[in-house]
């Protein structure tokens, strides 16, 4: 009975008439995530009303495009890749992701690809939020100038826009992120949870704003936001001009379901965690399937509401405008174009909570999923210096906060250099193959369940199931395994054939790409060999998963 | 000809864990060792004892027992699966009646026997499983912690394949090893406590004697005050964690006598454990001071491989996880 498939055997549940356990008095205490930590971290790694720039994003990259197939459909490629993920984590409960899989799964060399290409690829993602939350300040600005009634905050918002601005906004997003991180775990997981809540507030305000306007409210709203009385219809027509064609299509749907992966992208991620979480596999299946419901529901229904209440024609002519020809847009309204729901809740609502709510919602969300990706970069990073595959320095733990202090300050210096760079200089076509990247982190998972059952079924199968059971498990998880490896490797053709969309092979982007995942095996490889040479304990050791027996 | 300088050769290899409470996947895992990580010897530093025992009862034609917060039923035939899985948890299933139920919650000694009749229990299956399983090259050597009852201390100190060098120094070839279980006083008010002038004392008689110069580790188990390895959630009279600032106070609980030992002997390693959060490596002068710490409850087994010169020099070391 260590999980659901050995108690598929002869025990069953009965009512409270067995005993209860007697405990003797010792000592020591375990510090534990428990599961609403968990769900905090995986909600944060999403940010939750960043749905509205991909719903704009999905919107402007794919002709009659409609959300509903890809929101379901990428919901249970996630489904399936959490099931993989629960029973490597059974197998291997210990924070590090893909990298500690791999590496004890498959082997150390192919482990050392991902461990170093994700804490690469992380650190970057935490520089593009940052930059995220900074290009999104003046939103928030206009937004807080309209709750308040301040000339001063709307004015403001126009000053923000430049790059050394961005810069500097995006530095304090990343310094307010590190004083954060220094905290423990538990701490940070709170502060997540009060920002995610903040978040969930926004969609559930949303939601009812929404629910009690109808679509001529929104037109009068809009022209009157935009003292354009038929700013609605013209931005249609505008759009109908410039060739956007509406309506839905199945082929745009599947092809827009990579966009909704990324989209959740995060969800499972309290794996990463997986060394601090209290009976691993159950809290992760737990804060996997609550975050997965939680983002279904929201998502879902807001996105039912948008249509219905703002119209897909005009989303669709709204996002392609917007991209296509900002002046003429400019030209109808001053709505951000790429704000989606928050946008339009923003000018239905007439009380200034709503509006700073609203206003807020992006900054707010960007600090929690920083936060939450530094806890997993971080631990990715310790993975491996525990491993000795990084200066053993790396894995040094606070000694009152219990964090790893030197791992978080690296994630946040080289993030704060990204910063630097994604506001000076045009990382384009060097990052173009990011979303490939993140494709390949889930392939990544698949194929290390697929591995599981075959390279150490010890690790998931223990001596105390019979042979039945045991076999049955196997096939079980090489199933979910083979499943996740199928929709990821999916989820990849449909990147690779977009380029337009996901990001072009070009020399730069494919060097880049080459460069992120090769480093780790050569890391590997000298490292192991000065080890050798020196007649210390060989990195292989490290890396190997003791079995059960 | 090497690019970097060659260091000694190793002479020996020690797996050490600690604070396994009873697990036996944790003790598998930590005979299986063995073969992972090919040690001389694999020491086994304390706390081995588990904390709880489930009672399980007969009701007709099936044995009733609650497990991880769910009330099961087994078979009367199941009755090995069903233990076999209460015992991988680190508890101690015990099969009775509600008259003998009502005894023992009724009766603390009756209690306190039972667990002890049930860890000396355990220490003889270990013992056999060690026979077993290990090769006659690989020593194996456990020694108690605080947590530990003194019945199970006959049934290591008597069998032949597993050493039991408690309060005693032993000879590992290039190294001398002085063990010690004992901690300074606790609040549960446990088995092997004393206070820190009995602690310096028990140290002295054991290191006092060897050699001037000779190289020496410890397997104390408790780690030295104020190292980093010792920090502990701060109680209060309850036993409830003290919070301030919002977060769990953490105090330095270790020993003042083990660290004046270390400053003074300056041995080349220090092993340690009984505060599991405080998993770390330090160094105090010139020893290598390591706390694997514990995750039994995970069926997790944390750990450490530590390489020795002929020398006595320490060469490397690897805190593991598995």
């Amino acid at each position: 009975m260590t999980g659901a498939e050995a108690s598929a055997g002869p025990a069953r549940a009965v009512g409270g008439e067995a005993s209860r356990l007697f405990i003797r008095q010792t000592s020591g205490l375990v510090r534990e995530l428990g599961i609403p930590a968990a769900t905090a971290i995986s909600l944060a790694s999403v940010a939750v009303v960043n749905t509205f720039i991909n719903f704009n994003a999905g919107l402007t990259a794919f002709t009659k495009a409609d959300m509903f197939l890809p929101l379901f459909a990428a919901a249970f490629i996630w489904l399936v890749a959490m099931f993989a993920y629960r029973y490597l984590l059974r197998a291997v409960p210990r924070a590090g992701g893909e990298y500690v899989y791999l590496s004890r799964v498959v082997s150390p060399a192919v482990g050392s690809v991902a461990g170093l290409g994700i804490a690469v690829v992380f650190t970057y993602v935490l520089s593009t939020n940052a930059h995220f939350a900074a290009q999104f300040t003046p939103f928030m600005l206009s937004g807080l100038g309209a709750a308040f009634h301040s000339a001063a905050l709307a004015n403001a918002a126009g000053s923000v826009t430049s790059d050394t601005a961005v810069f500097l906004i995006s530095l304090l997003v990343m310094v307010v992120v590190a004083l954060l991180s220094m905290a423990s775990v538990r701490l940070v997981a709170r502060v997540i949870i009060s920002l995610i809540a903040l978040q969930l507030l926004a969609f559930v305000v949303l939601i009812g704003v929404l629910a009690v306007h109808s679509r001529a409210d929104f037109a009068a709203a809009l022209a009157a936001y935009s003292h354009h009385p038929g700013a609605y219809q013209a931005i249609i027509s505008a759009g109908r001009a410039n060739g956007v064609a509406f309506g839905t299509s199945v082929a745009s749907m599947i092809a827009i379901i990579p966009f909704m992966v990324l989209n959740y992208n995060g969800v499972l991620y309290s794996y990463y965690v997986g060394g601090e979480l209290r009976r691993p596999g159950r809290t992760y299946l737990h804060a996997s399937v609550i975050s997965l419901v939680i983002l279904v529901v929201l998502w879902g229904g807001v996105w039912a509401l948008l249509r219905a209440r703002i119209g897909l024609p005009f989303m669709q002519a709204q996002a392609n405008l917007g991209a296509a020809d900002p002046a003429a847009y400019g030209r109808i309204t001053s709505l951000n174009s790429v704000a989606g729901g928050l946008g339009y809740g923003m000018i239905l609502s007439s009380d200034p909570v709503t509006k700073i709510l609203f206003a807020t919602a992006v900054p707010l969300a960007e600090v929690a999923v920083n936060l939450a990706f530094v806890t997993v970069t971080t631990r990715v990073l310790f993975a491996q210096a525990f491993d000795r595959l990084l200066p053993v320095g790396v894995a040094k733990v606070g000694e009152r906060n219990h964090a790893p202090n030197v791992a978080i300050a690296i994630v946040l210096i080289i993030g704060a250099g990204f910063c630097y760079l994604t506001s000076f200089v045009n990382l384009s076509n060097i990052v173009a193959l990011q979303s490939l990247f993140f494709a390949l982190i889930l392939l990544a998972g698949g194929v290390a369940a697929i591995f599981l059952p075959f390279r150490r079924p010890e690790l998931i199968a223990g001596s105390g199931m019979d042979e039945g059971d045991r076999a049955t498990l196997l096939r079980r998880v090489t199933l979910v395994g083979a499943a996740t490896t199928v929709l990821a490797l999916f989820t990849v053709v449909e990147i690779i054939v977009h380029p337009s969309v996901y990001g072009r092979f070009s020399a730069e982007s494919t060097i880049t790409l080459l460069v992120v995942l090769g480093s780790g095996p050569v890391i590997y490889a000298i490292a192991r060999a000065i080890r050798r040479q020196r007649n210390t304990i060989d990195l292989a050791l490290a890396m190997h998963e003791l079995p059960p027996e | 000809m090497p690019v970097f300088r060659q260091r000694k050769a190793r002479a020996l290899r020690i797996f050490f864990a600690t604070d396994i409470h009873g697990s036996e996947v944790c003790f598998r895992k930590f005979l299986a060792a063995a073969k992972v990580y090919e040690p001389d010897v694999l020491l086994l530093g304390g706390d081995f004892a588990g904390k709880g025992l489930l009672p399980v009862l007969r009701r007709g034609p099936e044995w009733l027992a609650r497990l991880d917060g769910q009330d099961l039923a087994v078979p009367a035939g199941e009755y090995d699966r069903l233990a076999a899985d209460i015992t991988r948890r680190g508890f101690y299933p015990v099969r009775m009646d509600r008259d003998r139920l009502a005894e023992l919650e009724a009766d603390p000694a009756a209690l306190n026997a039972l667990f002890r009749e049930e860890i000396a229990a355990q220490a003889r299956r270990w013992c056999e499983l060690a026979a077993e399983r290990l090769e006659p090259h690989v020593r194996c050597i456990i020694t108690p912690g605080n947590d530990d009852p003194v019945d199970a201390d006959p049934v290591f100190a008597a069998d032949s394949r597993v050493e039991f060098p408690d309060c005693r120094v032993t000879d590992l070839g290039p190294v001398s090893m002085a063990s010690l279980g004992f901690v300074p006083p606790t609040p549960w008010n446990t088995e092997r406590e004393c206070p820190e002038e009995e602690m310096a004392k028990r140290i002295d008689e054991m290191l006092g004697p060897l050699p001037a110069g000779a190289a020496c580790i410890l397997n104390f188990h408790c780690p030295p005050y104020g190292s980093g390895l010792d920090e502990a959630p701060e109680l209060d009279s309850s036993l409830k964690p003290v919070l301030r600032g919002g977060r769990p106070s953490m105090v330095p609980v270790g020993s003042h006598a083990v660290r004046e030992a270390i400053k003074r002997y300056q041995p080349v390693v220090g092993l340690h454990g009984h505060i599991h959060e405080s998993r770390g490596v330090q160094k105090i002068g010139r020893t290598l001071c390591i706390n694997p710490g514990s995750d039994y409850s995970s069926g997790v087994l944390r750990g450490a491989v530590v390489d020795l010169a002929g020398d006595g020099t320490c060469l490397d070391f690897l805190l593991t996880t598995g």
